[in-house]
């Protein structure tokens, strides 16, 4: 017996129990844990690169200069293309020259501190550095000219930059917020007429739009086909008649709008605009 | 370690030649037989070993050596990168507006400008598309008379040139940084010291420009006896340089003889752009076809498109035009006796017959490498065939500054003469380069040091502007003012597109710095040669000439009246007292070298002509026409030849002349002319820059003032393979017998199924095509696909459909389209190395597919590029769907999708996808930065690539298009390929648009797609060839024995 329980005590020595039984439960959760933290920093990884950190979105970087669109946009009413000139005619809107800065301040806020960058670069010829508030992704080609032309406001993707006093972007820039739109562009779509105002509202029962079509030949410019108001014609007929009399359309064929659903499958017709399939085709954006 | 790597990276050698299995192989064949190259008809198990591999030796090649373990590493260190990098943000992005903008500008729409390549057989002019005032491509001026909007593969690589990182940069004396005005000072001084010029020397290469012509007659009125040499190694000693530039038109030409006149393939041929497209408009209806008879001494495009062509050697040239001139009748001509063999006999005959059955309507064109009295002969025949007037013009040049003509070989030897004799205190070298590539009998470097002071100007420290005292950056002629005359004679002013990139200066400004105002600008000196000239008000003619790309009334007037001017008889000795009809000629044609020597046969290079453009990458890598080799020259022998020496192809050899040596490696041209070498100039250079220096070998070496175009020589077999860089047996495709393959051995899909099934070239005679106008889609292996026999659904394209049609009768294989597709596309240059392992990436190539003997084939040529099949079997195979097709069927590359799986190339049956296996693009050089084209992404490592239409040119035209409502017109978008082409061979379109030009060309009956059957239903067509062969030489030509020797 003696020897027997020798014998135990030596194997229980050999083979001292490492993990209390406890460690079951323990090994399960920590299993379980480990698919939580890989979903966790799957999730993770995911939010962040939609996070401002990653897009920028939101961000305000240091300028050269504080410039205020605000001021400028719906304190003095200065047009977007006064400074944006070439918005219609070119993939880029262009960012304005010095010269237009000094257009108005060689004569106005002429030694204000603020805008010695602006004199400095005047005098010395040297660009202003500007940091880039919109950068699109590398290998995207977009194009200004088109989205003006078609109907989509500057609002839409900038955000009200009558409201901005520093100038920040609205969205993210990235792929699946384009393809939003690309997918299903009526719910954006407004008057040409309307692409520079940034306080237009989408139409609704108290707001309607009317619009009507003109001459819709091909090779008429989209803008000159549509002619949309947002005041009842017929009523207004005195106060719009020498607009009417000019594009040659009758306030009776006006129709009524008072949803942006009825609105932007009106002009995807008439703007013309692709369909969804051809505009979510890789080679649109990409070459 | 270097063997074994060797032997990894599996190059195609090109196999041992047997001409006996060849011969074999061509023996057991019927009807038509096509070979892309001579190894694959020996099918060699070396070949064939090669074509199995899609891109050769890729499995095991990385290109360097990285062990598996290593290789792990890397990979395992750059995935953890990847995951980073995934999450990091992109850098803050300055922008910098402008102080002041341009007020024209419109930043990101492109602006183009006219102005003209000057280029020694006259001048390419040109409209250039500025990004920002960049020039980034170059094309014809589709408004100008001459090229109509077509260029060639030297004016499209000018661009590259003018970017090129190793132009130099500084004014230097004895490699010290100076400014110009100081040598202006200096060059001045001594000048007005010499009070009459003399001891003063200049050489130039040749002048094109009236007003460098204006102020060398100003300098020479001042200072007489200052001394003026021309030299250019390409045209010196032809008779062209020294004044006979005969005006063809081919337009009414039914039949055309070339004799060793290569006017198809470059514009190293006066006229090149014209006569293509005469020559070309006259291919592409079946019923005005003209007859292309070529008698060459080396295989080109122009005779492996002719109809009927014969290969003689060099010497043998002009005594065979005496024999044709005495049988059409010209009198006065002497021809050496001369044992022409049956076949040469019966194709004289026949030729002479054709001829005079066409009398006005055909034409002789003389070669530009041959004896003067060549020039004699081939104005005799066209006098004796009433063609002068009708075909042939002799051009009376107009008073305004016409061009110096003189005997360059001569005035460059009197320069050596009075340097050696130490008559000579300054020297000044525009733009030329003669320590590099003066006539190597003149010893010309020996004599350069004997010039009291050197000056150069030039492009690049060259082999001149290393031992010159001075050397003064050159500006490229996108960066400077000047004029040009074209062809024609019309002159073009040159004008900038951007301020010169290293403060280049122009021979303008030299001979300026002599002249009373020596301050003034190139821009003034231009505008002062044509206040005088330009009628009505200056500044608006002017302004109008600069628009248009040309001064309105410059053009040669033409000689209606037959009669040479004066000009001409100081070249030639030629009369004609009463008028057409009635003159004489008095030429002794010299009997040709004996049959057994070997003739050496100097010819500028098809790519980087004289040398001159030897630093650019594009035209280094773009394979060479006939030989489809790149990065290198060689001596290229026919297959006799190599057999008779004991060689075999990549071997090197000696070529001696007059007991001056160079080594060369030995290529094989199908249809070279036995006992005769061929070696092409402007290889071998020792200071091109990082691209040129040490590619090939210098032919210069062994080239002489006496005998410039070909000289008796001897050629023996030296230790040792060259490794020559060949893409001919790159791209084919191999297919086992379990997938179609016919399972003999023959795996190629070129060399076997364009043969029998697959129909890959498809032509017919005009008899034949008279006969069975659609031939092209009728017959065994000529099967339409079947629309429904596809897994997918169907796509239906309601709107645009883009498709494009090549003409296979037209195409000359000059190579323009790729380069014109570099330039456009922001393709990379990957080296030679990478080149002998498969791995070019240019996006179309030219097939080159030779017909019947060895000795004396036929080729088509038929460019390449991706089909854009509508059931695309690499869009199947993408694992991440990073190639898919648009709504308007556009087969597209999505480049960040691609993870470079090499699926879809696998899959291509075209084999027209390129692959970046290393880092190939140059993200680092700045001025290559400036070039690219900013709508076209530049790839990198690990994305595969390849030809998109221009999808970028139809997404513009698309936006302009939409912008005004309408549809995109015919004609709106065209490809860089179809831009370039001067035979416009290429187009391209909506075939959705019944009355465009595609559409009407595919519906055609001559239109087929290549490898139809595969059902991929490409976007491609080829418009079948429909030639037409005399028919009494119409029997397929039969191997003429090997010469004997």
């Amino acid at each position: 017996v003696r020897t027997s329980k020798k014998k135990d005590q030596a194997r229980k020595e050999r083979m001292a129990q490492i993990f209390d039984r406890s460690s079951n439960a323990l090994a399960r959760a920590s299993l379980v844990l480990t698919g939580l933290i890989v979903i966790a920093l799957g999730v993770t990884l995911d939010q962040l690169q939609r996070s401002p950190w990653v897009t920028r979105q939101g961000q305000r970087p240091d300028q050269p200069v504080p410039f205020s669109h605000k001021h400028h946009v719906q304190g003095l009413g200065v047009q977007c293309q006064y400074c944006h000139v070439t918005v219609e005619t070119s993939s880029y809107a262009g960012i304005p020259p010095t010269k237009t800065c000094m257009n108005c301040h060689a004569q106005i806020w002429t030694n204000a501190q603020l805008l010695e960058p602006v004199r400095q670069s005047w005098a010395t010829g040297q660009s202003l550095a500007w940091i880039k508030v919109h950068d699109l992704p590398d290998y995207v080609y977009f194009s200004h000219e088109i989205h003006v032309h078609k109907g989509i406001g500057c609002a839409s993707c900038h955000g009200r930059v009558d409201q901005m006093p520093l100038m920040y972007a609205e969205n993210t820039l990235q792929m699946e917020w384009c393809l939003d739109c690309h997918r299903n562009p009526a719910k954006n779509l407004r008057p040409t007429s309307e692409i520079y105002n940034n306080a237009w509202e989408k139409p609704s029962s108290d707001r309607p739009v009317w619009c009507a079509v003109g001459d819709e030949k091909r090779g008429v410019p989209t803008a000159e086909s549509v002619n949309c108001v947002t005041k009842e014609p017929a009523e207004n007929a005195d106060e719009m008649s020498p607009l009417l009399g000019q594009i040659g359309i009758a306030p009776s064929k006006y129709i009524k709008f008072t949803s942006q659903d009825d609105l932007g499958r009106f002009l995807v017709v008439h703007y013309k605009i692709r369909t969804p399939n051809e505009l979510a085709s890789c080679e649109v954006c990409h070459r | 370690m270097s063997e074994i790597k060797n032997n990894l990276v599996g190059t195609i050698q090109p196999a041992p030649m047997t001409l006996v299995q060849i011969r074999q192989e061509l023996k057991g064949q019927k009807g038509k037989q096509f070979w892309r190259s001579v190894d694959e008809l020996a099918n060699t198990p070396e070949f064939q070993a090669a074509v199995e591999r899609e891109f050769p030796g890729s499995p095991h090649s990385w290109g360097d050596d990285v062990s598996r373990r290593g290789f792990l590493k890397f990979m395992g260190a750059s995935m953890a990168l990847a995951g980073l990098a995934g999450c990091t943000k992109q850098p803050d992005e300055p922008i910098y507006p402008y102080v002041k903008q341009p007020e024209d500008l419109i930043l990101g729409k492109p602006m183009y400008f006219a102005t003209a390549h000057p280029f020694v057989t006259g001048a390419v002019p040109l409209l250039v598309k500025c990004d920002q005032f960049r020039p980034i491509k170059i094309d014809g001026n589709p408004e100008h008379p001459y090229n109509q909007g077509s260029s060639d593969p030297f004016t499209q690589a000018t661009l590259l040139d003018l970017y090129d990182p190793d132009r130099s940069q500084h004014v230097t004396y004895r490699g010290e940084n100076r400014e110009w005005a100081e040598f202006a000072v200096e060059l001045r001084d001594k000048v007005i010291s010499t009070k009459d010029g003399s001891g003063i020397y200049f050489l130039s290469e040749t002048i094109t420009s009236p007003t460098l012509a204006r102020q060398w007659g100003e300098v020479k009125k001042a200072y007489p006896k200052a001394t003026l040499v021309q030299y250019d190694p390409a045209v010196a000693g032809t008779a062209a340089s020294r004044g006979f530039d005969p005006q063809y038109s081919l337009s009414n030409a039914d039949v055309i003889v070339s004799l060793d006149a290569d006017f198809l393939s470059g514009a190293a041929f006066p006229g090149f752009h014209k006569l293509v497209r005469q020559y070309a408009e006259r291919r592409k209806d079946p019923t005005k076809l003209n007859r292309l008879y070529a008698i060459e001494s080396t295989p080109t495009t122009t005779g492996l498109k002719a109809e009927h062509r014969l290969g003689l050697r060099a010497s043998e040239i002009p005594a065979f035009a005496a024999e044709l001139a005495k049988t059409v009748g010209v009198k006065g001509v002497e021809s050496p006796a001369y044992n022409w063999t049956g076949e040469q006999k019966k194709f004289l005959a026949a030729l002479a017959k054709d001829l005079k059955a066409h009398e006005g309507k055909s034409v002789v064109i003389g070669g530009l490498y041959q004896d003067g009295l060549m020039a004699e002969l081939v104005l005799g025949i066209n006098y004796a065939l009433s063609n002068a007037g009708q075909t042939v013009f002799l051009p009376v040049e107009g008073p305004i500054y016409p061009f110096f003509h003189t005997d360059q070989n001569a005035n460059l030897k009197a320069l050596v003469a009075d340097l050696n004799a130490g008559k000579v205190d300054w020297l000044v070298i525009l733009n030329a380069n003669p320590v590099y590539n003066a006539p190597a009998d003149l010893e010309f470097t020996a004599a350069f040091e004997k010039a009291k002071m050197t000056a150069h100007l030039g492009s690049h420290v060259d082999e001149t502007g290393q031992v010159a005292q001075w050397h003064i950056p050159a500006a490229h002629f996108l960066e400077s003012w000047s004029d040009a005359r074209a062809y024609d004679g019309t002159v073009s002013i040159v004008q900038p597109m951007i301020d010169p990139l290293y403060g280049g200066k122009t021979a303008h400004h030299f001979l300026q710095a002599l002249l009373d105002e020596p301050g003034l600008s190139p821009y003034e000196t231009v505008r002062e040669t044509w206040k005088s000239i330009i009628k009505g008000d200056f500044e608006t003619g002017w302004r109008k000439a600069l628009h248009a790309g040309w001064v309105e009334g410059t053009a040669n007037e033409r000689l209606e009246n037959v009669r040479p001017n004066i000009a001409y008889q100081a070249i030639i000795p030629f009369q004609i007292p009463g008028g057409l009809g009635n003159f004489s000629i008095e030429v002794s044609v010299p009997v040709p070298s004996p049959k057994d020597s070997l003739e050496i046969i100097f010819r500028p290079d098809p790519n980087i002509y004289d040398g001159r453009w030897s630093n650019v990458g594009w035209l280094q890598e773009l394979p060479k026409p006939v030989t489809n080799l790149s990065w290198d020259n060689a001596a290229i022998v026919s297959g006799a030849t190599l057999t008779k020496y004991g060689l075999e192809e990549d071997d090197i050899v000696e070529l001696s002349v007059q007991g001056r040596k160079v080594k060369a490696p030995v290529i094989v041209a199908p249809g070279h002319p036995d006992n005769s070498v061929t070696v092409h100039l402007g290889y071998g250079r020792e200071f091109a820059g990082r691209v040129g220096s040490g590619a090939g070998f210098n032919a210069y070496l062994i080239r002489t003032a006496a005998s410039p175009f070909y000289a008796v020589g001897s050629m023996k077999k030296v230790e040792g393979k060259w490794g020559l860089a060949v893409t001919k047996s790159h791209y084919q495709d191999h297919r086992p017998k379990l997938f179609g393959g016919q399972g003999n051995g023959n795996n190629s899909l070129e060399g076997n199924e364009a043969i029998s099934e697959r129909g890959i070239i498809r032509y017919a005679t005009l008899a034949e095509f008279k006969a069975n106008p659609g031939f092209a889609n009728e017959g065994s292996g000529h099967e339409k696909t079947d629309k429904d026999n596809t897994m997918f659904p169907n796509w239906e394209y309601k709107d645009n459909a883009w498709g494009m049609s090549i003409d296979m009768n037209s195409c000359t294989g000059c190579n323009a389209c790729i380069v014109g597709c570099y330039a456009e596309n922001n393709i990379a240059v990957v080296g030679k190395q990478q080149v002998r392992i498969g791995r070019n990436m240019q996006w179309l190539r030219i097939d080159t597919y030779f017909e019947g003997d060895l000795a004396s084939p036929r080729a088509h040529f038929q460019p390449m590029a991706c089909q854009h099949c509508e059931n695309a079997p690499c869009e199947q195979v993408c694992p991440v769907g990073a190639t898919v097709h648009t709504p308007e069927g556009l087969n597209a590359m999505v480049y960040n999708r691609c993870v470079g799986t090499r699926y879809c190339s696998n899959n291509c049956p075209y084999k027209v996808r390129r692959f970046n296996f290393l880092l190939y693009s140059d993200f680092e050089t700045e001025s290559l930065k400036l070039m690219r084209n900013p709508d076209v992404t530049v790839r990198s490592r690990g994305v595969m690539e390849k030809c998109t239409y221009c999808v970028q040119r139809i997404s513009a035209a698309k936006i302009e298009a939409d912008k005004e409502n309408r549809a995109i017109r015919d004609g709106e978008i065209l490809t860089a390929c179809q831009q370039a082409c001067p035979a416009s061979a290429i187009s391209f379109g909506n075939i959705n648009d019944k009355q465009s030009k595609v559409a009407k060309l595919q519906a055609d009956g001559r239109s087929y797609q290549v490898l139809a059957d595969l059902n991929t239903r490409p976007r491609t067509k080829y418009v079948a060839a429909v030639l037409n062969p005399n028919p009494e030489l119409e029997v397929a030509p039969v191997e003429h024995k090997p010469a004997k020797g």
